[in-house]
This record gives structure tokens, C-alpha cells and sequence, in this order.
């Protein structure tokens, strides 16, 4: 925003965390693991609405992809039940796989949209799958009217 | 058995699950030794072999309900909880397909429970989906888990059924002699079994109802759907699919998930959005290069914003200065008529103001653009704003100039207070725009007036009467030096804006459309920028006005000076620190909200436990739910953000968490809350205390159940659940 006071020489910057920002579940279909596509407020300044409403989709829609109910998963109990559950020993399930790809989605939206913004999203599943947990870092000891700014825009995660 | 979150070790916990693993395996084990081979010859040899299987798979789902995770949720972190315990409402309403449940904060665990969660006092946490906590596999039988147990009891039932038969097919092939050890043994393994098997299967075509109804044993028990609709019910196929087909759950807890650290460095990027406001102003009309900021949408920063007009700039404005300048302003607006000559400073222009006050408040554009022409004329040679030196602005020389700036300083404010006015006009007829933004400007002023106090109501400006014409709008004081001769400067019609001012404190501020009057008390004269002081006249005319909504908010509700009324319910006020009135105190005081789903039994039930006793919570009740809309009433202060403010509104809140969650709260008269939910908010606990009290009001039990060990069994049950 306030690009064009930087003076890249004098600044000396570290990121602090401000705050964090907590999406919660929508439960409004049941107990299935939806997330609110709302944008947060606190966000305002630091992404573009479109940007985080594709992520908290993507998101809902790999989570309802491992919980579907179907062939595969009836399957797949059968097949652990007839092996005396053995098999969760060696195998690894269906909504596990999910949750890997879901785990290395986060992690691509992190290095190349998140950071940049000075933003980063913890994956659910650490947090119980009740929220997605959005940290959001400060720029913190840069010199001049970037400051400022920084300050300016913190104003809003405070 | 997995490990308590409390590090006890406690023995007598272990009894149940050993004597049902001792009794299962060494039952069975004996019956496979002993009469199977009999039965393999009398029979065939499928018989034993099919028991067999059955009891493989009895063997199986045992130790998933006994080892597997139910879906225990983790605590919540304390950054995610940022209120206080003291703060959070006790409940929270959230729809589900259009039902309202409710969802009850867990103070061991620091966040709202998910709808069908609860919380295990045995185990001390939360699991998903909370079916009951087995004693006789000391586990929470849950999300994860609920089909293993399901599937033991049924396959249990088969497995006691098949070794009760083989059992009686040799005993009445060998009566004669019932003393041989084959015989004995197969009599006591036939009795253990017939012991167990009525409790079991009894049991088990509960769970059989259960599943078919989408039920948990947990919702069941307390009554929740008695009369009410179940939310999570997807038809009895859709609930028989979902227990038996649905895929594994993952764990929560215990997993150590590799992670990949990412470096976030400054500069971080920002949003686009910010640098289109500017465009909307150009789009009004107002020349300007404006930098994007967020002080250009009325937020207090009354330095960081600056029109790149041609004119010389002042210099920025003193906050503090502004602010008392403007404290004064609005104590002059309130002063009559008859004290305004004598509290004009010499040199003011006075006859300049006659003409304005001739002016109505609907006076046309070109009323208002003569009259102020006519003011130009006869105010134009007097320099009376020696109090800013740096203003060298030569009034006389461009004063329909600085009109025009002045209307197009106005016309950003407004651009950005109403972002969906049309753009107006090009700069080429400027006078006729500016008198027309500035009356544009006056015409929005009512409704910006009528939302202030009475010293700038609209009706005070349509009354030019003793105090009609004194009153006006605070002044912005960047007009000032442009109208030196009436000293205040033209206020048109605004109040508020979000250009910061630098204000001569003396300044009045006569309105545009007559109310003319300058301010009679004498203010001692400060530079005054026109563009950037008003954002900071208004910034803190907003100030203001935030703490008169406060102050009256705090007078309507709480006649203490500090406390709130104990019935504000969901009109109290978020950003005050909601301290408990006396004689409310409860240990965490949190209140009760009306019953979600199954309401009407829901109060029936907890009637009938006698709620009563849970005097603690109720006393809290009310206090807490005034507390409780700290998030719904987050309009009412939004202005007043404090960070506390902010994260609620965010989130959810948690508790917050969406607003939308708290909007039944605010359904609710504050009175109607208290006095109703006060002795009837249901809460499972005390349901499950009452029924461990009286085991025989219990509404589900079967008859077959009349046994002490099925009784026993439910009581124990539910005699751990939720910590009080």
C-alpha cells in the first residue's frame, strides 16, 4: 500500500505476530467438516477477498471428498473388519490420503499466496478441524514512513 | 484403554474392562475346548468354525472400542480463546438445517463444543459425536469408535446366542452325566452366557434404535429430541450408511504431523482494493492524486492523508488542538444568537454572515451561490486569519477559488462517506459545481445531522429561531481561511468528514444554509488547513460521538456507574468490562440461553430433573447473557473497537465467532431470558447428576433392562459425564 515510501537501504524488517483470525466451522449441513467462507474483517487489508474464499473452498471441498460416503469407503471397512482391523496397521485410509494432499495444499497456499501477505494459515486438523486458524504477522522494525504504514494497516488486526 | 488426559492411575477403573475381557475370552476359549469339538462331530464341523469367526470378530471390534481414539478434540490454544472465561457467553446458538442448536463452551477445554459434542469427565475431554463413556471397555465410545462398539455388541450377541445353543445341544445330549468335566464346563459357560445375554442383546437393539433414528445415546438419554426434530438425522438409511460405511475419522491428538517452516518476510503485499479509492473520488469531481489509506474512509488519522491540490498546504494539524477546538465548536453551537456579536474577535466579518442567514435550509444552489458570492464581495479585503501564518492564502484574490476547494474538499469527504452518490460534474463549471456539491453536501448533511446530538440536529437547523441560527454543524475548519471575514469559515452542511482540519479554535462554524451565526465564544486562532484539519475535526467529532453513544448506552443500562443491568441482556454494551453485578456471582459466570432443539422438552426435562438445583449457573444466568452479546452488539459500538472488539467480530468468534450465532441471543427480549431460562436452561450435566440421583426416572431404560447390572450400567454411564 504504502510501497512507494520504502526505501529498501534503511529497512531492517522481521515479522511479528499480530494477531490471529479463527474460521469457524459451518455447521448449517450437519456435522460434516465445512469451514465459513465469511471473510473476516481482519483480513480486509492484508488479502483479496476472492483469494481466501478460494482457499476456505478448496479446503471444504477436499474435506467433503474425504468424508463421502460411498463405494470405496464401505470397501474399505469391510476390508479392515475382515482383517481384524489389521490392516489400519499397514495401510493407510482414504480420508488419511486426503488429509496428506489437504496438508500439502495448505502448505503451497502458504509459500505463494499467505506469506507474501505476511499471513499464515494452520492447517485444521492441528486444531481439532474446529477452525482454520489465520496468523497474521506485522512488519515490524522497518524504519521511515513504512512504518507507518504498517502501523496503519496493524491497526486493523488489533 | 486409552490414557486419561489426567495422568491418575486409577485401578478401579479397570476392573469393569478386565472382567469383561476375562469373562468374553475365557468363556469362549472354554467353550471352543470343550464343546466344540463335540459339536463339530454331533453337528459339523461349520458349526464350531462359523462360532469361531464370529468370536474373531467380536475379539476385533472390542479392541477398536477399547484402543481406538473416539474423537477426542484437542484444547484449544490460549491465543484462540482471547476473551476471558468471565466474558463468553455459557452458550451459543448455531443452525443446523435450519434448527437451532445450541453449543455449550467447555471451560476445561477452552472452545464452543461442536453440536453433537460432549464432555467426558472419566476421560477429561471432549470427543466427537459423544455417544456414552463403556465402563466395560473404559473408553468414550464417539465419532471414531461408535461403529466398532456398535458392531461388538452385535456381534457379541450373535457369539452368546451361538455358545448358549451349542451350550444346550450338550447338555441335553448328556444329562445323564452332568458332572464330567466336559459337561461342567459347558453348564457354567451356558449359565455366564445366558447370564449376560439378555443385558447385551437388550443393549444392543438400542443402539440398533439409535443408529436407525441418527441418535446418539447421549441425546437420547437427556431427551433432546423427545418432542423436538433431530437436525443430524439423514433418514434411517442415510443413518445406517453413515454408521456402517462411512470412512475412518482421523486422530487429533497424539500425531506428530510433520511441517515444512515458512519464511515470512516483510514487505508483505497488499490487497488491490485499497488503491481504487482514490479513483471514486477522482470520480466526484475533486482533483486530486489522493494516496490510498485507510483514513480516507473516516478511520482517526487525522495526518496521513493529503490533497494534492494546487494550493500551498498548511501544515499538519495538532490532534489535540483540533479536538479542543472542536470541543469549543460544539459548545458554541449550543449558544444563542444574542451572545454572538459579543463574542466575535475583532475584524470578523459579521455582515458577511447576514446574507447566509437569510438562507434557508432549502435554500436553491443559486441562492447559495449568490449569497456566497455576496459574502466573497464584502468579506474579500479582510484578512482576519492572522493566526495561521502559514495560511497566505489570499482570500481576496481567489476566494471563489477556495469556495470551489472548499466544495471539492467536501465533495471527497462525502465521496467517501457515500461511495454510491453518482459522480458529479467536471471541474470546468466549477462555481455552479461547487455550490452545487455544496449544497449537494448540505442536502446529505440531515441526514448525517439528524443521527448527531441536539446540537446538531437537523431540527435545530431548521429552526432559525433564538437558537435556530446559532446552531450549525462543527465546523470544518479548513474553510476558514477562506472566509476570513466570517471568521468561523463555511461549515456546508457537514458533520463529519473524513479530511483532518487544522481548526482555529475560535471558529465557528456557520452553516451553509443559514445557519450563519458564527459561534459567539472567542477562540484563539490556529492555522488552519483545509483539507487535511477537517478529517481530524471529524475524527474526533467521531471520538465524541462514540463516547456520548457509550456513556448513554452505559446510563440505559446500568444506572451504577460502572456495572450493567443485569437484563441489558443482549443490548450491553461489548466494549465495557462486563463485571458481574453483585449478588450474581456464579463460578464462571456464564448463562444459560434458551434450549435449542427440542425446546419445549427440553424444558420439560430439565423440570422434571429439577434444574432448580443448579443454582450456581442460574444465578450467573443473567449476567452472563448480558454478557453474552458482546458480539451482537458490535454495531452498536464499531466505533469504538478496541482489539477485543475486533477479534470478537471476526471470529467467531469465536464465541464468537460469527455474529450470526449470537443473533437468536439478540432475538430475545433481555427480560424474557432472564426470567425464563433462569430456572429451565437445560444443561446435560445436571440432567445426568439428577439421573444418577434417581436411576428410576430414567425415561429410556427398557424393561428388560430392570436388572441391577443393566441399571448399573446407565447410571455409570452417565455419572460420567460432563464436569459441573
Amino acid at each position: 500500500m504504502a510501497t512507494e515510501f520504502h526505501n529498501l537501504q534503511e529497512l531492517r524488517h522481521s515479522a511479528s505476530l499480530a494477531n490471529k483470525v479463527f474460521i469457524q466451522r459451518d455447521y448449517t449441513e450437519g456435522t460434516i467438516c465445512r469451514f465459513q467462507t465469511k471473510f473476516p474483517s481482519e483480513l480486509e487489508s492484508r488479502i483479496e477477498r476472492s483469494l481466501f474464499e478460494d482457499t476456505v473452498k478448496t479446503l471444504n471441498n477436499y474435506y467433503a471428498e474425504a468424508e463421502k460416503i460411498g463405494g470405496q469407503s464401505y470397501l474399505e471397512g469391510c476390508l479392515a473388519c475382515t482383517t481384524a482391523y489389521l490392516i489400519f496397521l499397514c495401510m493407510e485410509t482414504r480420508y488419511e490420503k486426503v488429509l496428506k494432499k489437504i496438508s500439502r495444499y495448505i502448505q503451497e497456499q502458504n509459500e505463494k499466496i499467505y506469506a507474501p501477505r505476511g499471513l499464515l494459515i494452520t492447517d485444521p486438523i492441528d486444531r481439532g478441524m474446529r477452525v482454520i486458524e489465520i496468523s497474521i504477522y506485522e512488519d515490524r522494525g522497518s524504519s521511515g514512513s513504512s512504518s507507518g504504514s504498517s502501523s496503519t494497516t496493524s491497526s486493523s488486526g488489533r | 484403554m486409552p490414557a486419561c488426559a489426567g495422568e491418575r492411575f486409577k485401578p478401579s477403573a479397570y476392573i469393569p474392562v478386565a472382567t469383561a475381557a476375562c469373562l468374553l475370552v475365557g468363556s469362549s476359549t472354554l467353550f471352543f475346548v470343550f464343546t466344540g469339538p463335540w459339536l463339530a462331530e454331533r453337528i459339523c464341523l461349520a458349526v464350531p468354525v462359523c462360532a469361531g469367526v464370529v468370536f474373531f470378530f467380536v475379539l476385533a471390534n472390542f479392541t477398536m472400542a477399547t484402543f481406538m481414539d473416539p474423537g477426542v478434540l484437542p484444547r484449544a490454544g490460549e491465543d484462540e480463546d482471547k476473551d476471558d472465561d468471565l466474558r463468553a457467553p455459557l452458550y451459543k446458538n448455531v443452525e443446523v438445517r435450519g434448527i437451532q442448536v445450541r453449543m455449550k463452551w467447555c471451560t476445561s477445554c477452552h472452545f464452543y463444543r461442536p453440536p453433537r459434542c460432549s464432555h467426558c469427565s472419566v476421560c477429561d475431554h471432549c470427543v466427537e459425536d459423544f455417544d456414552h463413556h463403556c465402563p466395560w471397555v473404559n473408553n468414550c465410545i464417539g465419532k471414531r469408535n461408535y461403529r466398532y462398539f456398535f458392531l461388538f455388541l452385535l456381534t457379541l450377541s450373535v457369539h452368546m446366542l451361538a455358545i448358549f445353543s451349542g451350550g444346550l445341544l450338550y447338555v441335553t445330549e448328556h444329562l445323564e452325566d452332568l458332572w464330567a468335566l466336559e459337561a461342567t464346563v459347558t453348564v457354567v459357560v451356558m449359565s455366564i452366557s445366558g447370564l449376560f445375554f439378555l443385558p447385551v442383546l437388550g443393549l444392543a437393539c438400542f443402539h440398533l434404535v439409535l443408529v436407525a433414528r441418527g441418535r446418539t445415546t447421549n441425546e437420547q438419554v437427556t431427551g433432546k429430541f423427545q418432542e423436538g426434530v433431530n437436525p443430524f438425522t439423514k433418514g434411517c438409511y442415510g443413518n445406517v450408511k453413515s454408521v456402517m460405511c462411512s470412512p475412518l475419522s482421523p486422530r487429533y491428538i497424539g500425531k506428530q504431523r510433520k511441517k515444512t517452516p515458512i519464511k515470512i518476510q516483510p514487505p508483505f503485499k497488499r490487497p488491490e482494493s485499497d488503491r481504487e479509492t482514490p479513483v471514486k473520488i477522482r470520480d466526484n469531481g475533486v482533483q486530486t492524486n489522493i494516496i490510498p489509506n485507510k483514513a480516507v474512509e473516516g478511520v482517526n488519522e487525522p495526518d496521513s492523508q493529503r490533497l494534492s491540490t494546487p494550493p500551498p498546504l498548511p501544515p499538519k494539524p495538532d490532534p489535540v488542538l483540533l479536538r479542543n477546538h472542536l470541543a469549543a465548536l460544539e459548545e458554541s453551537l449550543l449558544y444563542s444568537r444574542s451572545s454572538f456579536p459579543s463574542a466575535q474577535p475583532a475584524g470578523t466579518l459579521r455582515p458577511s454572515l447576514d446574507p447566509l442567514s437569510k438562507l434557508g435550509p432549502l435554500s436553491s444552489r443559486e441562492e447559495v451561490r449568490q449569497t456566497m458570492e455576496t459574502i466573497m464581495q464584502t468579506g474579500a479585503r479582510t484578512q482576519d486569519f492572522s493566526s495561521d501564518p502559514n495560511l497566505g492564502f489570499p482570500s481576496s484574490t481567489m476566494p471563489l477559488n477556495s469556495l470551489t476547494l472548499n466544495s471539492r474538499s467536501l465533495s471527497l469527504r462525502h465521496a467517501h462517506r457515500y461511495r454510491d452518490r453518482p459522480p458529479l460534474s467536471s471541474q470546468t463549471s466549477e462555481a455552479l459545481t461547487s455550490t452545487g456539491l455544496a449544497s449537494q453536501s448540505l442536502r446529505l448533511s440531515p441526514s448525517v445531522l439528524t443521527s448527531r446530538g441536539s446540537s446538531l440536529s437537523y431540527d435545530s437547523l431548521l429552526g432559525p429561531g433564538e437558537n435556530g441560527s446559532q446552531r450549525g454543524l462543527p465546523l470544518l475548519g479548513y474553510q476558514a481561511p477562506y472566509f476570513p471575514l466570517d471568521s468561523g469559515g463555511l461549515v456546508l452542511g457537514l458533520s463529519r468528514g473524513p479530511e483532518p482540519q487544522r481548526h482555529s479554535p475560535h471558529t465557528r462554524s456557520p452553516v451553509f444554509m443559514g445557519m450563519t451565526r458564527q459561534s459567539p465564544q472567542p477562540r484563539e486562532p490556529s492555522p488552519v488547513r483545509y483539507d487535511n484539519l477537517s478529517k481530524a475535526i471529524m475524527a474526533s467529532i467521531q471520538e465524541r460521538r462514540e463516547l456520548d453513544e457509550r456513556d448513554k448506552l452505559t446510563q440505559r443500562h446500568s444506572p451504577a456507574a460502572l456495572g450493567y443491568a443485569p437484563d441489558a441482556g443482549v443490548y450491553d454494551t461489548p466494549s465495557r468490562r462486563s463485571l458481574p453485578p453483585e449478588g450474581f456471582r456464579g463460578p464462571p459466570s456464564r448463562g444459560p440461553t434458551p434450549p435449542a432443539y427440542g425446546s419445549r422438552e427440553f424444558l420439560m426435562s430439565s423440570a422434571a430433573y429439577g434444574y432448580g438445583s443448579r443454582v450456581g449457573l442460574s444465578c450467573s444466568s443473567t449476567s452472563s447473557l448480558s454478557r453474552a452479546p458482546r458480539i451482537a452488539c458490535s454495531s452498536t459500538s464499531s466505533l469504538s473497537r478496541t482489539p477485543r472488539n475486533n477479534s470478537c467480530s471476526s471470529t467467531s468468534s469465536l464465541s464468537r465467532a460469527p455474529r450470526t450465532s449470537s443473533s437468536p441471543l439478540q432475538s430475545h427480549p433481555p427480560g424474557g431470558i432472564t426470567t425464563q431460562d433462569r430456572s429451565l436452561s437445560p444443561s446435560y450435566h445436571s440432567i445426568e447428576c439428577h439421573l444418577q440421583e434417581s436411576p428410576s426416572a430414567m425415561p429410556y431404560s427398557p424393561t428388560s433392562y430392570a436388572t441391577p447390572r443393566g441399571l448399573s450400567f446407565i447410571s455409570d454411564t452417565e455419572t460420567r459425564d460432563e464436569p459441573p
